[in-house]
């Protein structure tokens, strides 16, 4: 129960943090790279700015849902690069979100106006 | 290491995001503050590979709007990870019905609204209306395909006193033998013909050119054909090309204009094509291109011709330029005359040029000061913008109160905020951009006319797009900066509203800053002004050597065709019609008038008193052609010596005048009775009978130089008489007179086009002009950003006292005398004026070094100027001030205690 309650706590997630979140489940990756990674996923419908991006990440952060990850960095890349990576409570949350977003899409499916295609 | 090849854009966005990015709350800016930037310019990168420049600009709007958006909501404690959130439709009607609020607030208040959107307009009118000039003039490219790789060649002497000089036989055989920078070079030169054979017979400018230009320039003519190198060929048929400009002026832009045969120079020419409209340059304002018949014989000497040329695959101007500089060393193979001694001693050096810089030429500097000019103002503007938004803020902080009070969200209420002032703004831009439409007319219309391109100006998408785009900046800017502070006082010390918040000193700081900054600014332009004030007052007070009253001038072409002893003949009668007019004291004619010395010859002399040792340079002088009576047509005095008479042209002795500059630097201050010969190879020595007082010949601006004056009759080789000009002192108005002295010269020489006529005070107007003009709106600049500098502080010292009103009533009724009160008042303001104007100085110290090409005779640090501009400012700002403070010395104890 008290589990529960902390994930709970965070839904529903604002999309930017939902994407964020979405965008870690592969893998840690750096700032710029999650903005690419949800630009991508959504083809160009959410462009996280950089405020946004990091405001975000700030408090995903802070509410410890993702960490930085200390000294590891892609070698091709720019090792100023910080890179994050999702926390077990992330994951939950992002799993708890999913299952939320799937009820609804699964109610809205089972209505006349939107038939499954 | 990419940041050296970003592009200009990228470079420009990412340090305005740098800039922006301040404005974010401490945690998280030291937290990501460097994660952003580099994050923001990988996206402007992205932007600009994928979309260019217009795409950066986009981007940086959107994330400077996310930035503050973002910083709002940190600074209001939003959560970013759970929120609920409005269904997009209601959020378009609250969107919508922001804008409605906004539009109606605006209208409440339409004296604020008034003021700020017109110091916008102002602002940003002068910017877009010089802006759209220097788009014009030195960012848009020449209309030629791929102009960026047109050079022009030009060669530098200065040990021959010829700083500048254009390229010659000589010199374009040595780079069409080595040169490999080059994937084709062309020849041009500028000449005047006489052109019959057409509806009216006329003077035309003709520009010959050899044929490789059309590959050069890449040019195709919209009818007929283009110049090949069969026209070149000596024998050939004479062919023409029309430009536009002839095209419409001779033949009434006719169609059937091709195959039709004109004179030209007496010579039958056939029309072979017209060039398109954009063929257009300053100085070859020309009707006919026809071509050049280029002689490699002709020896190295012959000089004036235009070299341009096109570069070649793989070739850079500067890998043009280190080829150039190893050529000029190799002319000895070409020309065995031309030793490395002389090389050396002449200074030699060659220089590759953009093409669109030599066209451009001097006006790049006033123009980029000129915008630099505007841009200031519009700083200005901002900030006193910026302050009228403070003040109305603190009007409303009651507003706000309630509204949160009533339940509002800080975002609904920072909306309000930011709708307002995004309209002023973008209305603010609007109106810049009608007023800019119309300076931009009266611009053009004032402006030197020299001034290249003059014709490509105006207002264009582009400029329309600059002009709302930085008012709807400037709003979003306004509209934030006063939010902070508001939102943060107004979660804290919500309904407190009793007396409004008393703690506005942070706010009266941020607007003493302001002040201060708008101060500094005024101080630069005020100084800039200055400077260019002294410059003009100096050329004004230049001493000419003429007197320009109730004199005209007539330019009389007879062409360089007619021989010499003819033409002469020929100017005499004009002149002796000239004299015969009534009211016509003195008419003479000369090929090189003073201050506009477009005919003037030149060329090395020899001196008999002193002959010269070998191997040292010739001496060098110009020399102007005049009729007898000219010294008091013009207005020049004679210092020694006698004038030429009438009596050395009947006893056939060659006779001439020289300057106080050429008797000084060659003859030793002794110029009477010495003999000189001009060129290297005659035999007829001239004998000097007389010193002339300094002349400007070249402009006022320019220095004196060695000059002689030669009767027409007397014979020196090149010297051209084709063009002379008509010099008429006149006991009347002078420009009363053209119509009698045109129908004089047409009695004299009926078939002789008269080139111009203008009075010598428009001559001289003219030689004024380039600085006139850029004087002119550095002036209206200072003059606007005192005007609002001052106005500023009026506001903020009269608000100040507004706020002490109680305090003052008390101090007045514990017994302070008036006189103390205004003091206090007035040291505020003048404690904030002395910040701007000692900032202001030393920025001025810095940027006056951009105007040292513009100046004449002053230095940029002139102590007059520095000591006259904060003199000036702490009186006006002493005036501004002491308004405020004479009202409050006024307050009564009893009107204080009532007010609270």
């Amino acid at each position: 129960m008290a589990k529960r309650d902390a994930t709970e706590r965070f839904l529903p997630l604002k999309p930017a943090a939902f994407h964020i979140l979405l965008a870690l489940a592969d893998g840690p990756r750096h700032g710029y790279a999650i903005r690419t990674a949800v630009e991508e996923l959504t083809r160009g419908g959410i462009k996280l700015w950089p405020a946004t991006l990091y405001g975000s990440v700030r408090q995903l952060t802070n509410a410890g849902l993702i960490v930085p990850l200390e000294g590891e960095a892609d070698p091709d890349d720019d090792a100023r690069r910080r890179y994050y990576e999702l926390t077990a409570l992330g994951k939950r949350v992002l799993t708890a979100e999913t299952e939320r977003l799937r009820a609804i899409v699964d109610f809205a499916q089972g209505t006349r106006a939107v038939a499954k295609a | 290491m990419r940041e050296a090849v970003d592009s200009w854009s990228v470079r420009l966005a990412a340090r305005v995001y740098r800039l922006c990015i301040f404005a974010l709350p401490g945690p998280l800016y030291d937290g990501f503050g460097q994660d952003m930037q580099d994050d923001f310019r990988a996206i402007a990168r992205d932007a600009h590979d994928r979309r260019g420049g217009v795409a950066v600009l986009s981007a940086l709007l959107r994330a400077v709007l996310d930035l503050f958006g973002r910083s709002l909501g940190e600074r209001l404690q939003l959560s970013d990870v759970a929120a609920a959130k409005l269904p997009l439709g209601e959020r378009m009607q609250l969107l919508f019905q922001e804008l409605r609020q906004a539009g109606r607030s605006i209208m409440k208040r339409p004296g604020f609204s008034f003021v700020a959107v017109l110091t916008l307009a102002l602002g940003i009118g002068a910017n877009v209306a010089i802006f759209a000039v220097v788009n014009a003039v030195l960012i848009r490219p020449l209309p030629y395909s791929e102009s960026e790789r047109m050079v022009w060649i030009q060669h530098h002497a200065p040990g021959l006193s010829l700083p500048d000089l254009e390229s010659g036989v000589g010199t374009v055989m040595l780079f069409q033998k080595f040169a490999r920078s080059y994937s084709s070079m062309a020849a041009v030169v500028d000449a005047a013909s006489n052109l019959t054979g057409t509806a009216e017979p006329a003077r035309v400018q003709v520009l010959r050119v050899t044929p490789a230009l059309f590959d050069v320039m890449r040019l195709k003519p919209i009818m007929g054909r283009r110049l090949t190198e069969a026209d070149e060929v000596r024998g050939a048929p004479d062919v023409a090309l029309l430009t536009y400009r002839g095209w419409q002026n001779h033949f009434g832009g006719s169609p059937s204009v091709l195959g039709q045969v004109v004179r030209l120079n007496d010579r039958p020419t056939t029309m072979v094509g017209v060039l398109p409209k954009e063929f257009q340059h300053p100085d070859w304002e020309n009707e006919l291109v026809v071509p050049m018949h280029f002689d490699p014989n002709e020896g190295f000497g012959a000089f004036g011709i235009g070299h341009i040329a096109r570069l070649a695959p793989g070739a850079t101007i500067e890998t043009a330029q280190a080829e150039a500089t190893r050529l000029i060393s190799r002319l000895p193979e070409l020309y065995p005359d031309i030793t490395p001694e002389f090389l050396k001693k002449a200074g030699w050096s060659v220089s590759v040029s953009s093409f669109r810089d030599r066209l451009v030429g001097d006006a790049k500097t006033a123009l980029w000061v000129v915008l630099g000019t505007v841009g200031f103002l519009l700083l200005v503007a901002c900030a006193s913008v910026a302050n009228l938004f403070l003040v109305r803020a603190e009007g409303r902080q009651r507003e706000i109160a309630v509204r949160f009070a009533l339940g509002a969200t800080g975002p609904r209420v920072a909306a309000t905020f930011l709708s307002e002032s995004m309209l002023l703004g973008i209305s603010g831009g609007f109106w810049g951009l009608v007023l800019a439409y119309w300076s931009v007319r009266a611009l053009v219309a004032a402006s030197p006319p020299q001034l290249p391109r003059l014709s490509e100006i105006n207002v264009d998408l582009r400029v329309a797009l600059f002009a709302i785009g930085i008012g709807a900046v400037a709003g979003l800017v306004f509209g934030l900066m006063p939010l902070p502070m508001h939102l943060r006082r107004s979660l804290h010390g919500l309904v407190r509203a009793g007396r409004g918040f008393v703690g506005g000193r942070e706010r009266n700081h941020v607007r003493k800053s302001l002040i201060v900054a708008q101060i500094a600014l005024a101080v630069v332009l005020v100084t800039g002004s200055g400077l260019m004030l002294r410059s003009f007052a100096n050329l004004r007070a230049v001493d000419p050597g003429i007197r320009t009253d109730g004199v005209l001038t007539l330019g009389i072409s007879l062409g360089d065709e007619v021989s010499k002893p003819v033409a002469a003949a020929r100017y005499q009668q004009i002149v002796d019609e000239l004299n015969a007019l009534p009211g016509v004291q003195h008419a003479a004619a000369t090929n090189a008038l003073p201050l506009n010395s477009s005919g003037i010859n030149g060329g090395s002399f020899r001196i008999q008193s002193k002959p010269r040792e070998e191997g040292a340079l010739p001496p060098v002088a110009m020399y102007a052609i005049i009729t007898d009576d000219y010294l008091p047509s013009i207005g020049t005095r004679l210092v020694q010596g006698r004038a030429i008479e009438r009596a050395d042209h009947e006893q056939n002795r060659a006779v001439a005048l020289v300057n106080q500059t050429f008797a000084r630097l060659h003859l030793g201050g002794n110029a009477v009775g010495e003999r000189l010969a001009f060129g290297e190879d005659s035999l007829t020595w001239i004998e000097v009978v007389g010193v002339v007082e300094d002349v400007r010949t070249f402009g006022l601006s320019e220095d004196v130089r060695a000059l002689a004056y030669l009767p027409m009759t007397t014979h020196v080789p090149g010297a051209r008489i084709g063009i002379m000009t008509a010099v008429i002192r006149t006991t009347g108005d002078p420009a009363a007179l053209i119509g009698a002295a045109r129908a004089a010269v047409k009695r004299a020489a009926p078939a002789a086009p008269i080139t111009s006529a203008r009075t010598m005070q428009q001559v001289m107007d003219r030689s004024l002009a380039d600085t006139a003009f850029t004087m002119t709106i550095i002036l209206i600049a200072a003059l606007v950003a005192l005007l609002l500098g001052a106005i500023g502080l009026y506001g903020v010292i009269g608000y100040v006292v507004s706020q002490r009103t109680q305090e003052i009533g008390v101090r007045i009724a514990l017994g302070a005398i008036p006189a103390q009160v205004r003091t206090l008042v007035l040291r505020q303001g003048l404690v904030l004026a002395a910040g701007g104007v000692a900032i202001g100085l030393v920025a001025a110290v810095s940027l006056s070094r951009v105007l040292e090409s513009l100046l004449f005779q002053v230095e940029t640090r002139d102590p007059l100027v520095f000591a006259l501009v904060p003199l000036t400012m702490l009186s006006v700002t002493a005036l501004a001030s002491y308004l405020p403070a004479r009202r409050a010395s006024n307050v009564s104890p009893l009107q204080a205690l009532r007010s609270e």
